[in-house]
Formats: C-alpha cells, sequence, structure tokens
C-alpha cells in the first residue's frame, strides 16, 4: 500500500476533522478499470451498502467458506479497505477485478467499459448469488418457514413451500424500488395497471434541464395509438390507450442513470450527449404515484460517477463522493478533499464543443426517510 | 407551452401572451474577446440604471476634506471630486460640479444642451444629464451600455484585476456620492458613483471606496448587494458564507475586523461593531451556507434572504429580528423579489419552481410550475397593468415573471382576493405540520403585534395551489440569469453574457388584431384574466 502523496494532502487538509475510523483510499487502474473503480468508490461510501459487505465478510471468515464469487470478493476488498491501519493510500483490487472479468466476458477486454453496465451487472449478480444463498440454506427444512438463521437479510425465503416469495436480499432492501406501469383506454378509460421493480433509474435527458425535469418526462404520459395500440381486455380490441410510469414504491437508495450515450442512426454509431443537466444536492421525487408511501421523502445526494471525455469509447471515469459532510474527488489512485460548489461543474456544457468534458453520468440519492 | 424538444431550438424573436406580442427590440453584449463564461465562476447579472439629471451645480470649495464624518452623517452637498483612481481612501464628489477638473480623459464638462431622455435624442458624451444605463458584468470585467441605444456595444468597460465582479446594484434615491455598487467573487466591495465612471475614460474603477479589501472581513465570495432603501447611504452585503454584513458608504472601509467569530453556524445572530469607525457596522449571521440573494421590500422595513439551505428568511429590519420564512420544497433558493405592494415574496430555486410567499397570510399562496430547471431570477412587472375585468373588482392580479437554467422566460398571472382573509395573523403552523422557532439567540419578547417570526416547514406538494404560466418560451440559447422589467420592456440576460430586450405590445397589438398568429383560437377575443389559480394538470 503505498501512500500516495495526494493521501497526505488529503489528510493535512482535514486534519482533526478526519474522521473517526474512516478510509480514504485511491484504487489502481489496471488499464481501463476505471468504470470499475469510480463505482466501487461510490458503493463504498454507500453506508447501508458497505455495511452489509463488512459484515459478510466477518460472518464467513467464521465459516470457512471457499466460495469465490462476486460477494465474497467485493466483501473482502470493501474489509481490506475499512482495515487499514493507514487512513489514506491506494489499494489495487486485483482480486475484485479478476473476478468480475471472468464472470462476464463482456468486461474482459480492456476497451473502455460503460460504468452503468458495470453497476447494472454487478448488483444483479449480488442479487443471484444472495437468492441462491438463501434457497440454499432453507432446502433442508422445505414445507417450514423458519427465520433465517442467516444474518445477511434475506426474509422469507420460502413459505409454505408451495409458493415461493421473491427473495428479498438485501440489495433490493437498499436499492429496489416499485414502478407502477398505468395505461389507460381511451374508450372504456379502464386502467390497467402493472407493478415492476428496479434498482436504478434510467433517464432520457435533454439540454439546459434539471434532473426534477427528466424524472417527470420519465414520467410522462404517452399515447398508443398508430401501429402502438394497446390491446384492452375489457374491449376486447386494439384501442388508443394512455400510458405512463409513476414511482410507487421509491429506493431507500436512488441510483440515477443519465442516458448520455446515443445511438445516433445517421451516424451508425453512439455518441455521447454532453448536455447541461443540473441536479440539486437535496431531491423530493415529483413523479410518485399520489398514495405511495413515503412521496414527500427528501433524498440527499452522497455519490456522482462522472463521466470524462467527449466520446463514448475515449473516456475516464472519476467519482464525487460525499463522506461525513465534506466531498471527495476520486481518480483512480488520487484523492482530493473538494468544495461542495465544485460538484456544479460537473453538470455539462450548455455548448456542442467545448473545454469542459467533465459531465455527471450516474447520481446516488440517499433517503433522508427514518422509516428504513 | 412546452419548449421544442431539440438540442438546438430555435431562439423566437417574439413571444405572445394574453396582451400582446412582445418582440425583440435590441441586445447588448460584450467583445467576444473578452473570456467566455467558466463553470459559473460569475454569472451575468443586470442592474439597471436612471441617473437622473444632475442637480444645479453649487460652489464646489477647493478644500480638501475628509471624506470619513461622523457616524452616519450626510455628505454635504459640495465636495471636490478627486484625481486618480481606486484607494481605499478618496475625496470624492457627487454628481454636482466639478469646474473642469478631471481625471484622465479631459473632455470637458460641456452641460448638454437638453436631457438625455429616454426615447430619443443622442447620448451626449458628457453624461451630464440624464440617461438609462445597463450594468452587467462578465468575467472580470462589468460593462456599462446605453439602454437606449440600439448598438450591441458597451460604451464602457470597467476591468478588475484578481476577482470577478458579481453581484451589483444602483441606487436611484442617492442624493449624492456613490450610488453604484460592486460586489466581487474575493469578497470586496465597491462603492462608486455611476456617472463619475461614464465621464472617465479609463477601464478602472475611479474614486471609490473599497471595503472589506482583501477580504479582511470575510474572505468568501459576495453573492449579493443592496442598497437600504430611503436609508442614507447605508448598503447591506451578503456572502457565501451565510454572513450579511451592514456598511455605511460615508464611512471609509475599515481594515481590521470588528466581530467576534460566530458562536453557533447554525443560528441566527446580528453583532454590532464596537468601535464607531468600523465599516461594516454590524454583521448578521444568517445560516449555516451560501446566502444567493438579499432584497430589501420596497418600503424598507423588511429585508429578505434566500440560500443554500432552502430557507426564505424575512427579518424586520428595524428590529433585527426573523419576522417570518418558509422552506423550498427541495434544495437550495436562489432568488426572491418583492411584489411592489410588499404583501407577497418570490422566490426561485433547485425544485425547478417558483413559490409565491404571502406576508399576510404567512404562507405559500401558490406554486408556479414550469421551468425545467433551476429558477435564477424573478421578479414582479410592477408597469403590467391588468385588463379590465367583468367583476366588480373584487380581485387583484399580479403579473410577475421568472427566467431558469432552462433558457426560458416564464410569465405569470396571479390573481388574489382583494379583501385578504388571512389564516392567521401571528405565523402560526402549517396544517398540522411542525414548526420549529428559529433565531435561538433571540429573546421571545412579544411587542403586541408579533411575535419572533416562525420558520415554516416545506410545504406538501398537495396543499399547495398550483398555478400555470400564461406564457413559457426560449428566449435565450444559454441558462438565464438575469429579469428586469421596465416601462416599456422586458430585460433578460443569459449566463454568457448577452442581454436581450423585448419591448412591450403596442396598445393595437392585441391578439385579436393580430394577424401572424397561427392558432386560431388567438383570434378570439381573450377573456379578462380572472383567476390565475388553476389545479396545473399533474
Amino acid at each position: 500500500m503505498v501512500m500516495g502523496s495526494s493521501g497526505s494532502k488529503l489528510e493535512k487538509a482535514l486534519g482533526d476533522q478526519f474522521p473517526e475510523g474512516e478510509r480514504y483510499f485511491g484504487l489502481e487502474n489496471f488499464g481501463n478499470t476505471c468504470y470499475c473503480n469510480s463505482v466501487l468508490q461510490a458503493l463504498y461510501f454507500c453506508v447501508p451498502f458497505r455495511d452489509q459487505l463488512l459484515e459478510h465478510a466477518s460472518r464467513s471468515k467464521g465459516s470457512g467458506e471457499t466460495d469465490d464469487n462476486l460477494l465474497t470478493c467485493l466483501s473482502e476488498l470493501f474489509t481490506q479497505i475499512n482495515s487499514q491501519k493507514k487512513k489514506t493510500g491506494v489499494i489495487a483490487p486485483k482480486r475484485f477485478v479478476q473476478r468480475v472479468k471472468k464472470q462476464n466476458e463482456l468486461f474482459r477486454s480492456y476497451m473502455h467499459q460503460d460504468a452503468h453496465e458495470f453497476l447494472n451487472f454487478l448488483l444483479n449478480e449480488l442479487v443471484d448469488i444472495l437468492e441462491k444463498e438463501a434457497k440454499a440454506s432453507s432446502k433442508p427444512t422445505s414445507g417450514q418457514v423458519h427465520p433465517d438463521k442467516l444474518a445477511n437479510g434475506t426474509a422469507n425465503g420460502i413459505a409454505n413451500g408451495n409458493h415461493p416469495h421473491p427473495v428479498v436480499t438485501w440489495v433490493h432492501k437498499i436499492f429496489q424500488g416499485t414502478l407502477t406501469n398505468e395505461t389507460r383506454c381511451l374508450r372504456c378509460e379502464t386502467i390497467t395497471a402493472r407493478d415492476e421493480t428496479f434498482l436504478d433509474l434510467s433517464l432520457d435527458i435533454e439540454q439546459n434541464s434539471s434532473i426534477t425535469s427528466c424524472l417527470r418526462n420519465f414520467s410522462s404520459t404517452e399515447t398508443l395509438n398508430a401501429e402502438d395500440k394497446f390491446f384492452c381486455d375489457k374491449c376486447c380490441s386494439l384501442q388508443e390507450a394512455q400510458k405512463r410510469m409513476k414511482i410507487k414504491s421509491p429506493p431507500r437508495i436512488l441510483a440515477l442513470h443519465l442516458k448520455r450515450f446515443k445511438y445516433i442512426e445517421q451516424l451508425g454509431r453512439y455518441k455521447k450527449l454532453s448536455y447541461r443537466v443540473v441536479f440539486p444536492l437535496e431531491l423530493k421525487l415529483c413523479n410518485t404515484t399520489d398514495d405511495a408511501p413515503g412521496s414527500e421523502a427528501e433524498y440527499s445526494l452522497f455519490a456522482v460517477v462522472v463521466h470524462v471525455g467527449s466520446g463514448p469509447n475515449h473516456g475516464h471515469y472519476v467519482s464525487l463522493v460525499k463522506s461525513h459532510n465534506h466531498w471527495l474527488f476520486f481518480d483512480d489512485e488520487n484523492v482530493e478533499i473538494i468544495d461542495e460548489s465544485v460538484v456544479q461543474t460537473f453538470f455539462g456544457s450548455t455548448q456542442e464543443y467545448s473545454n469542459n468534458t467533465d459531465h455527471g453520468y450516474i447520481l446516488f440519492y440517499e433517503s433522508l426517510e427514518q422509516k428504513h | 407551452m412546452a419548449a421544442p424538444n431539440s438540442q438546438s431550438p430555435s431562439v423566437r424573436t417574439h413571444f405572445k401572451t394574453p396582451e400582446g406580442r412582445y418582440k425583440l427590440s435590441h441586445e447588448k453584449t460584450h467583445p467576444s474577446s473578452v473570456l467566455h463564461y467558466s463553470h459559473g465562476k460569475a454569472i451575468t447579472q443586470v442592474t439597471l440604471a436612471h441617473l437622473k439629471d444632475k442637480p444645479p451645480q453649487t460652489p464646489s470649495t477647493s478644500s480638501s476634506s475628509s471624506s470619513s464624518g461622523g457616524v452616519g452623517a450626510r455628505f454635504s452637498a459640495a465636495r471636490l471630486l478627486g484625481t486618480g483612481n481606486g484607494g481605499s481612501r478618496l475625496n470624492f464628489g457627487g454628481g454636482n460640479g466639478f469646474s473642469g477638473r478631471l481625471t484622465g480623459g479631459g473632455k470637458s464638462t460641456t452641460v448638454s444642451s437638453a436631457g438625455m431622455g429616454l426615447s430619443n435624442g443622442p447620448l451626449a458624451s458628457s453624461y451630464d444629464g440624464e440617461g438609462t444605463f445597463l450594468i452587467f458584468n462578465v468575467g472580470d470585467a462589468l460593462f456599462v451600455s446605453d439602454y437606449v441605444s440600439q448598438d450591441k456595444d458597451p460604451i464602457k468597460c470597467l476591468h478588475f484585476s484578481n476577482a470577478n465582479p458579481v453581484s451589483h446594484t444602483y441606487d436611484p434615491d442617492a442624493k449624492d456620492g456613490h450610488d453604484l455598487l460592486i460586489g466581487l467573487t474575493s469578497g470586496d466591495v465597491y462603492s462608486a458613483s455611476l456617472r463619475q465612471q461614464l465621464q472617465d475614460s479609463g477601464k478602472k474603477l475611479v474614486g471609490a471606496l473599497h471595503y472589506n479589501k482583501d477580504g479582511a472581513i470575510n474572505p468568501s465570495r459576495c453573492t449579493s448587494v443592496a442598497w437600504v432603501p430611503h436609508g442614507d447611504g447605508f448598503f447591506v452585503v451578503a456572502h457565501a458564507d451565510g454572513n450579511v454584513y451592514i456598511y455605511d458608504k460615508n464611512k471609509d472601509g475599515s481594515g481590521d475586523v470588528p466581530f467576534p467569530p460566530v458562536k453557533d453556524q447554525a443560528q441566527f445572530s446580528v453583532a454590532h461593531a464596537r468601535s464607531s469607525k468600523s465599516n461594516p457596522i454590524a454583521r448578521w449571521h444568517i445560516c449555516q451556507g451560501s446566502i444567493n440573494e438579499i432584497a430589501f421590500s420596497p418600503n424598507g422595513f423588511y429585508l429578505a434572504t434566500v440560500g443554500r439551505d432552502g430557507y426564505l428568511r424575512v427579518f424586520d429590519y428595524a428590529k433585527e429580528q426573523l419576522a417570518c420564512g418558509s422552506k423550498s420544497y427541495f434544495g437550495a433558493l436562489l432568488c426572491c423579489a418583492w411584489s411592489p405592494d410588499g404583501k407577497y415574496v418570490l422566490t426561485g430555486g433547485e425544485d425547478d419552481l417558483v413559490q409565491v410567499w404571502s406576508m399576510e397570510d404567512q404562507r405559500v399562496v401558490a406554486w408556479g410550475e414550469g421551468h425545467n430547471s433551476w429558477v435564477s431570477a424573478v421578479a414582479f412587472d410592477a408597469h403590467w397593468i391588468a385588463p379590465p375585468s367583468d367583476e366588480s373588482g373584487e380581485s387583484v392580479t399580479y403579473r410577475f415573471g421568472s427566467v431558469g437554467q432552462d433558457t426560458q422566460l416564464l410569465l405569470w398571472d396571479l390573481a388574489m382576493d382583494e379583501v385578504v382573509v388571512p389564516l392567521r395573523r401571528l405565523g402560526g403552523t402549517l396544517s398540522g405540520s411542525p414548526a420549529f422557532r428559529e433565531g435561538g439567540a433571540l429573546s421571545g419578547r412579544w411587542d403586541g403585534v408579533q411575535p419572533v417570526g416562525i420558520l415554516h416547514p416545506a410545504p406538501v406538494r398537495k396543499e399547495v395551489p398550483k398555478l400555470a404560466p400564461v406564457m413559457a418560451h426560449r428566449v435565450h440559447a444559454e441558462p438565464l440569469s438575469s429579469l428586469i422589467f421596465t416601462k416599456d420592456a422586458i430585460l433578460t440576460a443569459c449566463h454568457e453574457g448577452h442581454v436581450k430586450i423585448w419591448d412591450r405590445p403596442t396598445q393595437g397589438d392585441s391578439p385579436a388584431r393580430n394577424s401572424d398568429t397561427a392558432d386560431a383560437s388567438s383570434k378570439e377575443k381573450q377573456p379578462p384574466v380572472k383567476s390565475g389559480l388553476s389545479q396545473f394538470k399533474q
């Protein structure tokens, strides 16, 4: 563990304000692995997520498991950071990156990867592993509902052995929200609603807009007509309809992905949209269903994964993270303290060709609601 | 009313409203060699300054009297114009005679034969008479443009080294002396005479007083400056660290720090300078986090502040106490403005909303939804006249406007009942939601009318009446930052330092007679504006 020069600068800057027990470590880049590093930093500073992984690591120590999967590798990495003697430095997440590449051939090349794709892959992988663990642990006593001994938060693994409830892992408890898809037949006015869960939201963006406006557009009413007519069960025929998606159950941690990479047909390739999309440090969702519990819940921004670069293929990722009320800038090995106002320099550009190519790409908000 | 959905939407040269078409009259900009906007270091703000005719020349004395008169003493009219520029101690002359002795350029002081007036007549180069000017900041410069002239280029450029001018204001009621205030990103503040700048040919501020030099009193950036109405030269400066200072333009800026450190950053507190030589004379610590804008009520009784913590705070200025306050829906509040009658305060912020706060009702009476990004500036249109109504005049309609980072200008009509039944006279709680007391440092004494004010929590979305704009248009290519209503126009400015002047509809320009309106519905006579409070469709 090499103590980078930025590390000592950081320690000096914080002085005795350095939070007790906290560790600020940069991550080494193994050849375009910044897509991974930036997401890891954001997740490490997602306190409930980190706590679960640290807990998992300390439990599996005792049980002598030799399972080598993404969950164990990640919890090992987080434990490694957390238990460093020094307060700052650099860590090489070798084992974790190896595991990622092994698991998914998409990440095997040394090409630039998409941080959101990685986040998506990681969270779903963790869910799979946790679900398997939950099922494995409740199999021997099928037919009986017994309290889950594994303290990793899975609940109600199997009920009555007949209709297994979907396993609710701690990943779900942290990131999962529910959308309700409402389709209203314009002929008979019947509304068909279908719920759908999500671990993050991908939002279309517009130039000179705010994240609130993007969320509003996400939930705006779409008209289904012409070739897209809706088959209404009541009318038993294709009808014109209106459809919209609203948030029924807001998640504890709200991850918002700005769709900056758009496929341009005329060019035959992806292009990066450098649109200026402002996002506040505190947020309330404007697109919840009226009866959604916690629809007035306030969220607080704690991490931003930033894409640097003018195009999708030649880019770099860095992250901004809030830890104990101060903001930090993580760029692979380098860690710096920044002022809160610096976050606003990552909104995007109002002009097509600009010197500024650092744009907010994934936003992480934490609910301030106490009920969680 | 939604803006077109393309990356580079066409920016119109006119927009339609219930009262007719506003047309782009002319634009003001700056030489493009001046640096471009860089990451919000200093966003363009616009100040409108109407210089009145100079008062008749008084016999000027040749003695150089000290400019630091007694505390709060009004300056005598006869003072000499000093030479040189900058410096923190200067004998300066007001708008009066300077009997031929001028700095630099050596323009002769010919009294213009006729006042410049607003509408016609060439701009006399001596700037002796009256005139209307636009003052706006771009990068490290402050530009002055002639409001009337169709010429795009500014007539004056003031360059600041080491810091960017970021806030400025003009005192139309200044009887003498300085009438222009400039706040910088370094925290430094200058007061100066606008006329004197116009009459000087250089690129630096002349005859100015310098306050908070090198940030000695407060190193954080200036965010907003305001003259105290009818205040004999007192002015207020807000900073990015949540502090607000009261200064006296008739005293030099003092170099030493006259205030003890703030004890509790989260509490409102007022500290007065111990020494009578001190300038600033008082510090108000408002809250934790930046104050983004301050505004006095028209009568000068109240000072409104909005900032990073999302609260609008209205202070009784003389009593130095919180009168009332309210929270944004979420996020920081970026701007605030008073209605001409002092009954309402507009706020705009990071929740994309324009909120209307009623001083009498002590609650948010309307939410304007319509912007697609943060609201940068809000203002009431004091010159707008409501169309004749069939009703017996039971309601009063207010017209106000807002500009946002979505490049849009929005206009709103708010109809309020003339006879307002206040819900709670004494500033109580909102619909059962908990309120908390602010200003623990203040005494809880009752002066018979109102207790120390309460900060109301954020409104619940369902409980606030929603207001839809009567007009929404993209008026610039860049995010907007400033909005001013004048007698004959609307002024908008963008981040990049371009100002547009939109002429108000002429008499014969009502929608019914406007032949180039596209939609048929507007050809019908518009109904008189009645209730602007409609439930906005969700």
